[in-house]
């Protein structure tokens, strides 16, 4: 038989699914989107359940949405689990009332039921099965209460009732209206509330009646229904819930202090400030050094023992600086990840991360992108991998793939180091405020990058903004865990093959000539050949032809800090005094195009590891390819900018006073532009345009 | 009156949702924004939006420009 498992978000639905499924789960994602999915087999039987995304309607309008209801009509599901949160009944039921309209058969797994005497609530279980006319189980998917009873209730023939719940005008209308198709119920009320998706149906003597009906209430029937729909379900639970005085409950006294007006903010940045430092910051950093101390005392070992039988250099090469490379790198983010996805996981689970979408929404709203994006943007300060994974806790699809786009953007710990040597050794005294600048530039160019893809790109990013407040919960351990082990593996599958695959490709671009004869010094290897072949691209960028140079941004793609080793390697210098000086190939470098340089190298395609990431966040490899071409185009824009400013700067043609006057005058003109922007789309009572705007017109 | 005037604490029956915006509009209409639901203003973030509300035992955040064009009448207990 095939399940499907539906409820809202924050019902318990990913917990009952894991509780049902025991450890057999497969996750992937929705064909086309990056909404996760979960499949599996309920534990002692074999029946097949899916997990359809959390939804609270069978709504046109999103994309989760969407997924449930073609799911429903092309799967054709023998039954459907219907999670309702037993403490929030009207809301849940609201979703049922809907199910109710399928043929298929639907069992409500009624959660939370151990709770429901510390709140003060009373159900007559009987009487809400009779009034719903669905078979009702008890559950707790926390404590794990009533899970064997719903298991055995599926194989039940529990057929249900079909309720007539509108009003007179609205059944006579549906009984009018004839379609060919399953779900009848539920396609008749889809034709009057307007759903275009199921326009096929519609006759226009239907359209003609509809409309009739609609007259007699001011209002479309798409309203009526949902109110009708609440009138029902505060009807029912009238009739079948007892709730004494409500008791005040613990989640009223933590958002008195975790949304107080002053006390906020400084509790937001302590929360960040613990989720960097173990994830990216000195616990997750130290965690990665080791591991890839280890491996370097395992790859030795390795090289030795190959060495020893006899293995021809070519494959201890490979094996060693290749494979056993390439795996290291993957593995040096598996720490950090575990740390980062533990610390979003209770986030999650306790309910803080709704709270911290409320608490940022108004200033992240300005350029279309969530409140929870600025998790992503900290964490990928320490590394892009874990802040682009950490992308997929913001629900909304598009505002999901920008952040994840835009991650890599922000200066990670790798990119530290060149940042540092360019700027120390080119800049001397004002090393700090160049190095500062990267910073600000980065943010600006965040900012602006959101701003082009919110209205090109992603126009999905409506500024909606409406969520539920979960009440605080206990995170289950048992649940985080499994949670986190998920994310792994998914990461390893997905992303770490791509590493692995693309550190091999640059290793052996790097020990082979063109003639492909091992073992060549770089300057004749086959990068050095692409490299000198393509550097005229950076040639307005660096006032120069510099093939090293071009290398060494090839060899970032591995990880940004090879940037620095692999200069090093060409110029055969170790320390940026002895690198830049006369003798070197480095020498002709000037303030401007170091600069240039490293503002490319900040925004320009991330490492492997971040594509990776990437890849399994967008859930293609061809998004990924247009990111990277998006990400590199921008950074070769601000490094040209930055270089033709510079060298003016330089030859005293403009002044840096002239430069930070533009900014400004730049700064202000971007936000009239957006403030233009927002009242175009959204204001359209109060826009300029008044009734002639063309969108109010559609 | 409409619900972006309430101060916190005040209670208000809805009237009327007036949103062009039909994605919006059924969104609040699925979360329970219906004619004739009493809701209580909670508590406004400390960017003074979104409103966090409270209606049909659970609380919602909604921004206030949406908040603007759902008419109420305070309720006064």
């Amino acid at each position: 038989m095939k399940i499907a498992l539906v409820g809202n978000q924050n019902s318990g639905k990913t917990t009952l699914f894991n509780l049902l499924t025991g450890m057999n789960a497969k996750v992937g994602n929705w064909p086309g989107v990056t909404i996760e999915k979960k499949e599996g087999t309920i534990k002692g039987t074999k029946n097949k359940i899916i997990d359809l995304p959390g939804i609270y309607s069978l709504s046109p309008y999103s994309k989760e949405e969407e997924i449930a209801r073609k799911y429903i009509f092309e799967e054709v599901p023998d039954v459907i689990i219907n999670i309702v949160d037993a403490t929030n009944i009207e809301r849940s039921l609201y979703l049922t009332t809907q199910l109710m309209e399928l043929d298929t058969n639907i069992i409500v797994a009624l959660n939370m039921v151990d709770i429901l005497d510390s709140r003060g609530i009373k159900i007559d279980i009987e009487k809400l099965q009779k009034e719903l006319g669905v078979k009702i189980v008890e559950i707790s998917a926390l404590k794990e209460i009533g899970i064997d009873k719903l298991i055995k209730e599926i194989d039940k023939d529990n057929k249900k009732i079909n309720k007539k719940i509108y009003d007179k005008n609205i059944e006579e209308l549906i009984d009018f209206i004839n379609v060919d198709s399953i779900h009848k119920r539920f396609v008749k009320v889809k034709l009057l509330e307007g759903d275009k998706r199921f326009k096929k149906y519609n006759k226009e003597i239907y359209e003609k009646r509809i409309l009739k009906c609609s007259e007699k209430y001011d209002t479309d029937l798409e309203e009526i229904i949902a109110t009708e729909r609440y009138e029902f379900i505060e009807k029912v639970v009238k009739n079948t819930f007892k709730i004494d005085k409500k008791k005040s409950d613990i989640s009223e006294k933590l958002d008195k202090i975790f949304l107080n007006k002053y006390l906020a903010f400084p509790i937001f940045a302590v929360i960040m400030f613990l989720v960097y430092f173990l994830s990216v910051g000195v616990v997750g950093r130290s965690s990665s050094e080791m591991v890839s101390s280890l491996v370097d005392v395992f790859s030795s070992f390795v090289s030795g023992f190959l060495k020893d039988i006899g293995t021809s250099e070519v494959l201890n090469s490979l094996i060693v600086d290749g494979i056993i490379a390439g795996v290291s790198s993957v593995l040096g983010f598996i720490f950090q990840l575990i740390i980062l996805f533990i610390c979003i996981s209770l986030l999650e689970v306790t309910g803080y991360m709704s709270r911290i979408a409320f608490l940022l929404d108004k200033i992240f709203r300005y350029v279309g992108l969530s409140g929870k994006s600025l998790i992503p943007f900290i964490v990928g300060s320490g590394c892009s991998v874990p802040g682009i994974m950490g992308s997929r806790i913001i629900e909304n699809d598009d505002e999901r793939e920008m952040t994840a786009i835009l991650t890599p953007f922000i200066p990670c710990s790798a990119k530290l180091p060149i940042i540092a040597m360019f700027s120390t050794y080119f800049f001397k005294d004002y090393s700090g405020i160049v190095a500062a600048s990267f910073y600000f530039l980065a943010i600006f160019i965040i900012i602006i990058s959101a701003l082009i893809l919110s209205k090109f790109v992603f126009v999905d990013t409506s500024d909606l903004y409406i969520s539920e407040l979960p009440l605080y919960k206990m995170p289950s351990f048992k649940y985080v865990f499994k949670d986190v082990f998920d994310k792994v593996v998914a990461f390893i599958e997905r992303a770490g093959s791509i590493i692995l695959f693309c550190s091999i490709v640059v290793w052996f671009l790097l020990s082979f000539s063109p003639s492909l004869s091992y073992g060549v010094d770089v300057e004749n290897s086959i990068l050095a050949c692409i490299g000198k072949s393509i550097s005229w691209i950076f040639y307005p960028v660096l006032g120069e032809d510099n093939w090293a140079l071009t290398v060494s941004i090839i060899q970032g793609l591995v990880a940004k800090e090879q940037i620095i080793s692999s200069m090093s390697v060409i110029s055969g210098f170790t320390n940026s005094s002895g690198m830049f000086s006369s003798g070197s190939i480095f020498s002709s470098i000037t303030p401007a195009a170091a600069y240039a340089f490293v503002a490319f190298n900040l925004f320009s395609a991330p490492c492997f590891g971040a594509l990776g990431a990437l890849r399994r966040e967008l859930g293609s490899t061809k998004k990924v390819l247009k990111v990277v071409l998006f990400q590199t185009i921008i950074a070769w824009i601000i490094a040209f900018i930055c270089y033709q400013v510079g060298i003016r700067i330089e030859k005293s043609i403009i002044s840096v006073a002239d430069i930070v006057i533009c900014i400004i005058i730049f700064s202000i003109l971007c936000f009239i532009g957006i403030k233009y922007f927002k009242n175009k789309d959204n204001k359209c009572n109060s826009c300029p345009f008044g009734k002639t705007c063309k969108q109010l017109k559609k | 009156m409409n619900l972006a005037e309430l101060k916190v604490g005040d209670v208000a029956k809805v009237i009327k949702l007036n949103i062009n915006n039909k994605k919006t509009r059924r969104h609040l209409l699925d979360m329970g924004l219906t004619r004739g639901v009493v809701v209580k203003v909670k508590r406004v973030a400390p960017t003074l939006d979104p409103v966090n509300i409270e209606l049909r035992g659970y609380e919602l955040c909604v921004s206030r420009k949406d908040l603007k064009n759902i008419e109420v009448e305070k309720v006064y207990l």
